[in-house]
């Protein structure tokens, strides 16, 4: 795949500081306009969660263990959701990330079955923010209608934004300039996102860790996030 | 040339075949109206989906295809009846095809067109489906065509435009038939559609060779349609989906599938327009025995997938495997009855081949089994995928069920309009057979014999 | 000028064929119009070479060019990234390709076919609705007026039911 941008976003995600807290998940609802749902769409399958914490129960009491994850678009390199769409509404950019294009969307919805991570979620019913809920809603997103693929773009908006700044100023982004909303908000610092493709930035430094795997790796998606755990996946 | 028992002259035999011409009973408008109906309900649900939303259906994430896509494969797969009855039985001048070939081609035209519109309903926002449309336009854009689904579309509409052309070839020659039998707007009807036909000799050696060809060049059409279709799942990285065997599986379901449903339709035009003359336990003899064929074919297609993904037990095909397995028992075992168990045991006995109630039992069962086959193939996959947090599963709404119900009853309308209007039974074809026949003496014998080449 | 003889079976139509020879009609100008297919030679004999397979021919390389356009074509005017896939991909293109071939070869069979039979006629050619209920016209194509009463004569003589110059199909 060619780099024609100096970027290459990533994001590394350190298991051994996330607490589960979930303040990533709620920082991107609010930042990304995404849909409330109620309980009766989440027990029917339709949660709209762009970043979901994966919470397994081990062992029996008093011996209970939770394992928990973060998930989110893993923004793969060689993604399997862009290639099955038909129209084009997902596609790769030059950062390397993946695109969703809503007002393209015909909801056919192939790239959701085809995303082994299952992190991207369809618009099944036609969300509204009842008033003064419509107060919250982010102008540098758009509302999605029924009808669309969404999920997470590593809050493409605000690295657009970071990308404008530095352009005015005439250098590159600087690393650490532009945190997506969960980075922002993870109270543990456990969330990192960065420039991958600068050896020199946290994000890339971090992603050299002895620690690191990523999610499904044998499926050749070759995904940007990266999670560390001291002791391996099985220790998660 | 000696006197066989019962000799009909053409305009008998034109009287029999064409019956089904002439003016509907109360009892068709009944028909046409009940299913009309059902489609109009089908209707109304669809609408209601495109105007409040696609919560409407059973889907959820991660099962984000079904029923609607599900009867796309099965009505993709019902389309291969014709063109491979027709056009394999033609190539092989098999001379018992002939009363077969109209309804079989006829059924393939209307299940690709049901088949068509499913993308069309399974879309989240139906309205711009012309986004998927190739055309030039001042944005710039194209759709694209590394997507299966377009592949699809361009299979689809071939397939339609051939098929429907194969269809009418076929009629040409009783389409002038019908004209010159025929007063008012159906003489002008059939006298547009013939073209003009005479029945020179010329015009006859023409149309065998556009025959032949036409036959030929259909054949890898379906061939590659149903492959394409096939390719929508296997091109994926779904466990369970990602499997080389699926154009091939797909195809033989396909031709399993389309073959049953002729013999069924056949039963029913059989009884409907009194046509026992013509379709006679010889018939559903020899289309049991190309019906034990691809059934054996399907079981082994069936058994070979089934047995790499046991032998190789990888984690997650495994569980994919043994979750549909368990979840759907008897959802499987009904469609391995349906379509291995009872098509082998039965259709290998010649009185059972030519028994009518056991083939429309058979071939009934088939289909049923080939509709669990898609179910069971598009479900369990997705409801067990690589993530597994995000398992779940999947119950169709009454919005898809209704449409189901009125993809059925649509193609059955069609059917029966087509059946009103247009020769059910290739009336040339079979009184071609019948000129030919002749008796010839042979030794202390007198054999029948058709003279001249196919 | 055409010439039409309605014969009641193949037996009285095959006579009047061979009359018709026997007076110096040539098998070409001599046709029978049937509504079920006999084999050839029975009543006459026709050219069994065609050529609208050419035409079937032509349209499948036309359609394969159009196929590849679309395919190729289109990725490359509106080149999008997707996954790891070249823009111009070599199965997808092929797929389409094929496609769009067999689309065209299958409409230019027909179309050939219909050019070939010279279908739908120009002008009125005699027909008559008997035919369709099993009798056999004898049409025959004769240079001159003479020679055109000569053979209504065999064809009465011979059994004809009724002659006819017209009748458009």
């Amino acid at each position: 795949m060619k780099l024609t941008s100096p970027y290459k976003w990533g994001m590394v995600i350190d298991l051994d500081r996330c607490t589960g807290c979930g303040a990533c998940v709620v920082a991107c609802q609010a930042e990304n306009n995404v849909a409330i749902c109620d309980e009766k769409e989440i027990a029917e399958g339709r949660s709209m969660h762009w970043l979901r914490i994966e919470r397994f129960w081990v062992g029996e009491y008093p011996e209970v263990r939770a394992r928990f994850l973060p998930v989110l678009c893993q923004q793969c390199g060689d993604a399997p959701c862009e290639p099955v769409c038909p129209v084009y509404a997902s596609y790769h950019n030059p950062d390397g990330l993946n695109g969703q294009v809503y007002n393209r969307c015909v909801g056919t919805r192939y790239c959701g079955n085809n995303c082994p991570y299952a992190v991207r979620v369809f618009n099944f019913y036609p969300h509204r923010w009842p008033e003064p809920l419509d107060n919250q809603l982010s102008p540098d997103v758009s509302v999605r209608p029924r009808g669309v693929m969404e999920k997470c773009t590593f809050c493409i908006q605000r690295i657009r934004r970071a990308k404008e700044d530095a352009k005015a100023d005439g250098r590159q982004i600087r690393d650490g300039e532009v945190r997506p909303a969960c980075a922002q908000t993870c109270p543990s610092e456990a969330l990192v996102f960065g420039n991958l493709a600068d050896p020199q930035s946290r994000a890339a430094r971090l992603a050299r860790s002895p620690r690191r795997f990523r999610l499904l790796e044998g499926l050749g998606t070759h995904p940007s996030v990266y999670y560390l755990k001291g002791g391996g996946r099985e220790n998660v | 040339m000696s006197e066989k028992p019962v000799v009909k002259s053409a305009e008998q035999l034109n009287d029999e075949m064409l019956s089904s011409l002439r003016a509907p009973t109360w009892r068709w408008y009944l028909l046409a109206f009940f299913l009309g109906v059902v489609v109009a309900f089908g209707l109304y649900a669809f609408t209601h989906q495109m105007l409040t939303g696609m919560y409407v259906t059973g889907l959820s994430r991660p099962v984000m295809w079904g029923f609607y896509i599900i009867n796309f494969v099965f009505w993709v797969g019902l389309s291969h009846s014709g063109t491979m009855v027709s056009s394999i039985l033609r190539l092989s001048q098999a001379n018992w095809r002939r009363p077969i070939l109209r309804a079989a081609e006829a059924m393939t035209v209307f299940t690709i067109t049901v088949a068509g519109l499913f993308p069309l309903i399974h879309l989240g926002r139906n309205w711009i489906f012309y986004y998927l449309i190739p055309y030039p336009n001042q944005r710039g854009l194209w759709p694209n065509f590394r997507s299966a689904l377009l592949w699809d579309m361009t299979a689809i509409v071939t397939y339609i435009i051939g098929s429907s052309l194969f269809l009418y070839l076929g009629m040409l020659p009783d389409l002038a038939v019908a004209r010159d039998r025929s007063r008012g707007w159906r003489r002008k009807l059939y006298g547009v559609l013939a073209m003009g036909w005479r029945g020179t000799a010329r015009e006859w050696t023409v149309f065998h060779q556009a025959s032949t060809l036409m036959a030929a060049l259909i054949i890898p059409v379906a061939v590659s349609v149903h492959s394409i279709v096939a390719w929508d799942f296997a091109v994926t990285v779904v466990p369970g989906w990602h499997s080389t065997i699926f154009p091939p599986y797909f195809v033989i379901g396909a031709i399993l599938s389309g073959v049953a449903a002729v013999i069924t339709l056949m039963i029913i035009i059989r009884k409907a327009f009194h046509l026992e003359a013509y379709l006679t336990p010889m018939h559903f003899d020899n289309m049991g025995k190309l019906l034990l064929v691809i059934s054996l074919l399907w079981t082994y297609a069936y058994f070979v997938e089934v047995q790499t993904t046991w032998y190789a037990h990888e984690p997650i095909e495994w569980e994919v495997f043994s979750f549909m397995a368990g979840k759907y028992t008897p959802a499987l075992l009904l469609m391995l009855f349906g379509n291995s168990l009872l098509p082998i045991a039965a259709l290998c006995f010649r009185r059972l081949r030519r028994s009518i109630g056991v083939m429309l039992v058979v071939s009934l069962l088939i289909n049923v089994g080939m509709f669990i086959e898609r179910f069971l193939i598009i479900v369990p996959s997705l409801s067990h995928k690589n993530m597994p947090f995000v398992w779940g599963t999947y119950r169709p709404s009454w919005v898809e069920i209704s449409v189901t119900a009125a993809a059925f009853a649509g193609f059955a309308l069609l059917y029966t309009l087509f059946a009103k209007c247009f020769p059910m039974v290739a009336v040339t074809d079979v009184r071609e057979l019948e000129v030919r026949e002749t008796e010839v003496t042979m030794g202390r014998a007198d054999l029948p014999s058709i003279a001249g080449k196919d | 000028m055409e010439t039409l003889g309605i014969f009641e079976d193949l037996e009285t139509s095959v006579r009047a064929v061979d009359r018709l020879i026997g007076e110096g009609f040539a098998e070409e100008e001599i046709t029978s119009l049937s509504s079920v297919p006999y084999p050839d030679g029975v009543i006459v004999r026709t050219d069994r070479r065609t050529w609208f397979r050419w035409l079937t021919l032509v349209c499948a390389a036309v359609g394969a060019g159009a196929g590849f356009l679309l395919g190729a074509g289109t990725a490359w005017l509106y080149p999008v990234q997707t996954g790891d896939k070249p823009i111009v991909a070599y199965f997808p293109v092929g797929i389409i390709t094929f496609e769009i071939t067999m689309l065209f070869a299958l409409v230019g069979t027909i179309v050939g076919m219909f050019i070939e039979m010279k279908l739908p006629p120009w002008g009125e050619r005699p027909y008559d609705p008997a035919i369709a209920e099993g009798c056999i016209g004898i049409c025959v194509t004769a240079p001159s007026a003479e020679r055109k009463n000569r053979a209504e004569q065999i064809m009465t003589e011979t059994g004809a039911l009724r002659i006819t110059a017209g009748g458009r199909p």
